[in-house]
């Protein structure tokens, strides 16, 4: 293979001697032996053996990829891929407006971009897919582990106790409406400590460990290999504040994107990230973006806004290849994510917009 | 100094490859291919007229830039295969006793040997003048760049390049009449733009309509499968088209996205993320003329931070490589209303001016057509 110097990972001085010795390519290289090329370069023999070492290596290991090893290269027809996506599951969150939206709940194998202003519900959204993606698959669910990734802090435990027992109350009446015997063999395990202990906490104080926990997880997700679902809640958190070097920030994302990607693809789980809501002054106006640039918006492949209009939360579909953007409202109740009930029609016909199950909403935090 | 053959825009000039077994290097599109039609470099070749685009001809070194350092040196920096090692066996004539001698004296490469003056090397050398100047002979034949005219690479072209319509008609008008094979389209805009929607709709389109594969090659994630499904469903109502399987040599190849593997290799103190951009692109344009693809790639725009615009990413250095670019935005500012309108404008091409603007619709499962009525369209 005709390997361009400059691909290869040699200390920049050698490199600079080997162009100018005449050097362009890998193969030119293998073809001299290393007393040649310590004659020609002039460094001592043993570095020249050792830089062939390298060099014999990674073309050794690109042929071994390419040649021997489809699957490294993820090749397969679109057709394929579309048996595999059709066996899928989804990640439902109980909000069915918000699961048509999404095309039957969150998807694998793709990011999925939670942005919102303060208290609007993304941490509860996380905690909810963090229960659902336990639920057993007689019940629709995906039965797996869920890994969470908090940066901010607002990981409440009791919070998910409420939406855990929720959710074990809801299976249990479908359970006894349906009666099928698989029903009751899956609510042994799925009870609030079975649900508790399948959840990986993990706490990342600044940007580095967080970058090194997202590093070192596909290490810790070939032993837990039931994980369906990571969420990173606050992934916008670390890096706003104390960075003055902003191509290093948005280097560090990028590479950060990446890493999740792959992460998704080869574990076959779906990543969630929540990031916070900026101000972008116009000329005329002020809009509200989500934060951490333009570069970042690319990472991630379906993004979702929620927002206020009234007092009422919404969710809007802004980024996704397979759907259509729409909004829909949604509201979240003490057993967590719900839709929005319609008003029991005993109550005036105003349409208002009070509905008994929504949470209390404090008028001056109004956007 | 003979007429210069006008050559056509768009592809370098298809010289046959002259040095033994080297791939060859990609030229930049639209070389003007102005060089003169004598072939053999003329004694005393201080006086000639030097080619005028130092491009990077397939593989070799321009002959004439052997004329003087001085007026010509942006050959002798360009890349790699141009810098070959002299070494016995290399030509009849040149033996491991004159390499020798060469190497004393500092001349270690071709590009060395055919810029020195050979009366001085000569001397020094002590090797005959007449046998330096055989073999320099020989290397030039070997190793220089066979200029072709105007009208065989016309000839050529119109034989071997083929225009792939993308399926949807405002596109195609805005590309003049569809995907070029042999060269690149870039896609740009901002994210939620529908850059994905465009590359799969193409894809769709090229495989179905024109029955020819597809090589989709996806670095965020964004490829969904059922969705190709609709873009293919709305086409056709057949079950059997929709999964016959050609065994035939691919066509199109489209990257989704290319800025986002390659971001995190530039900027900072990394020397290299640049060279590997390079050798991307170079590898894309490669694959592009040998195997006579139409290529698509897909990048991220940035904010200018000065003023505020968009603009691609990967700066300048990539903004060389697509022949073809395409901004696509949304028809409204706002996130807060959906739309699944989309303007696309052409920045940069090599056939259409620039400024060309169409409206497209990425959204439902129909492909990719103008809103009826459109009056989007501005020159």
């Amino acid at each position: 293979m005709q390997r361009d110097l400059g691909s290869l990972p040699l200390a920049p001085a050698l490199r600079a001697r080997l162009v100018g010795a005449g050097f362009s390519t890998a193969q030119e290289l293998l073809e001299v032996g290393p007393c040649e090329l310590s004659k020609e370069i002039g460094i001592s023999k043993e570095e020249a053996l050792e830089t062939l070492q390298v060099i014999r290596q990674e073309c050794d290991s690109n042929a071994v990829r390419t040649g021997g090893d489809p699957t490294a290269l993820r090749k397969c027809t679109a057709l394929e891929l579309l048996e595999q996506e059709q066996a899928q599951g989804f990640v439902i969150t109980f909000c069915s407006a918000l699961d048509d939206m999404l095309g039957g709940g969150v998807q694998l194998t793709k990011i999925t971009e939670i942005c919102g202003a303060p208290g609007v519900g993304k941490t509860q959204l996380c905690m909810q897919l963090a229960v659902d993606v336990q639920i057993p698959e007689c019940f629709g669910g995906l039965a797996g582990e869920a890994v969470y990734i908090d940066t901010e802090g607002s990981f409440m435990v009791e919070r998910v106790v409420d939406i855990a027992t929720a959710c074990v109350q809801h299976c249990q009446l479908i359970a006894e409406a349906q009666q099928e015997e698989d029903h009751h063999k899956a609510l042994e395990t799925f009870s609030l400590e079975g649900i508790l202990s399948h959840m990986y906490y993990f706490r990342c104080h600044d940007y580095t460990e967080l970058l090194a926990q997202i590093y070192l997880l596909p290490d810790f997700l070939s032993e837990h290999s039931k994980v369906r679902l990571v969420a990173v809640d606050g992934i916008a958190f670390p890096f706003r504040h104390d960075f003055e070097d902003l191509s290093l920030r948005t280097r560090l994302l990028n590479g950060l994107a990446q890493q999740l990607i792959s992460i998704a693809n080869d574990h076959k789980l779906a990543v969630i990230l929540t990031n916070q809501m900026t101000t972008r002054i116009g000329q005329s106006q002020s809009t509200l973006v989500p934060a951490l640039g333009e570069s970042w918006g690319h990472a991630a492949t379906i993004r979702l806004i929620l927002h206020w209009d009234n007092n009422q939360r919404l969710a809007t579909l802004y980024k996704s290849p397979s759907q259509k953007e729409s909004t829909v409202p949604y509201c979240v109740t003490p057993h967590g994510f719900r839709d929005v009930q319609p008003p029991p029609p005993s109550q005036t016909p105003e349409g208002s917009e009070m509905n008994p199950r929504k949470r209390p909403r404090i008028e001056e935090d109004k956007q | 100094m003979r007429a210069r053959g006008a050559a056509s825009a768009g592809t370098p000039s298809a010289a046959p490859q002259r040095a033994g077994s080297r791939r060859p290097g990609a030229g930049p599109p639209g070389w003007a291919g102005a060089v003169p039609r004598a072939r053999r470099p003329r004694a005393g070749l201080a006086g000639a007229r030097l080619p005028v685009a130092a491009a990077q001809p397939r593989g070799c070194v321009s002959a004439w830039c052997s004329a003087s350092r001085l007026l010509c040196p942006a050959p002798l920096r360009t890349r790699g295969r141009a810098m070959v090692i002299l070494h016995a066996g290399l030509c009849p004539g040149l033996t491991a006793e004159m390499i020798q001698l060469l190497k004393a004296n500092g001349i270690q490469t071709v590009v060395d040997f055919i810029s020195s003056d050979l009366e001085e090397v000569a001397q020094k050398c002590s090797l005959s003048y007449k046998a330096l100047v055989a073999v320099r002979r020989v290397l030039l034949a070997q190793f220089s760049a066979f200029p072709i005219n105007g009208a065989d690479l016309y000839e050529e072209l119109k034989s071997s390049m083929a225009i792939l319509s993308t399926g949807s008609k405002s596109l195609d008008k805005l590309l003049d009449s569809g995907l070029y094979t042999g060269e690149v389209l870039e896609l740009m805009g901002a994210p939620g733009s529908g850059k994905t929607q465009v590359c799969l709709s193409i894809a769709a389109s090229v495989s179905h309509s024109l029955k020819q594969n597809v090589l989709f090659i996806d670095s965020t994630g964004g490829f969904t499968a059922s969705r190709l499904l609709q873009l293919v469903q709305s086409r056709t109502e057949e079950e059997e088209e929709q999964v016959v399987c050609s065994v035939g040599p691919v066509k199109l190849l489209v990257v989704d996205s290319v800025s986002a593997v390659v971001c995190p290799l530039l900027g900072g103190r990394q020397s290299e993320g640049l060279a590997l951009m390079m050798q991307l692109a170079r590898e894309l344009k490669t694959l592009a003329r040998e195997f006579g693809l139409a290529t698509v790639v897909t990048n991220h725009v940035t904010r200018d931070s000065s003023s505020g615009h968009l603009k691609p990413a990967l700066g300048r250095s990539w903004s060389f490589v697509p022949s073809t670019r395409v901004l696509l935005e949304s028809s409204q500012g706002a996130w807060g209303k959906a739309s699944t309108q989309r303007i696309a404008s052409l920045r940069k091409s090599p056939r259409q001016p620039t400024g060309i603007q169409v409206e497209l619709d990425i959204g439902g499962y129909e492909a990719l057509e103008e809103r009826p009525g459109a009056s989007g369209e501005e020159l």
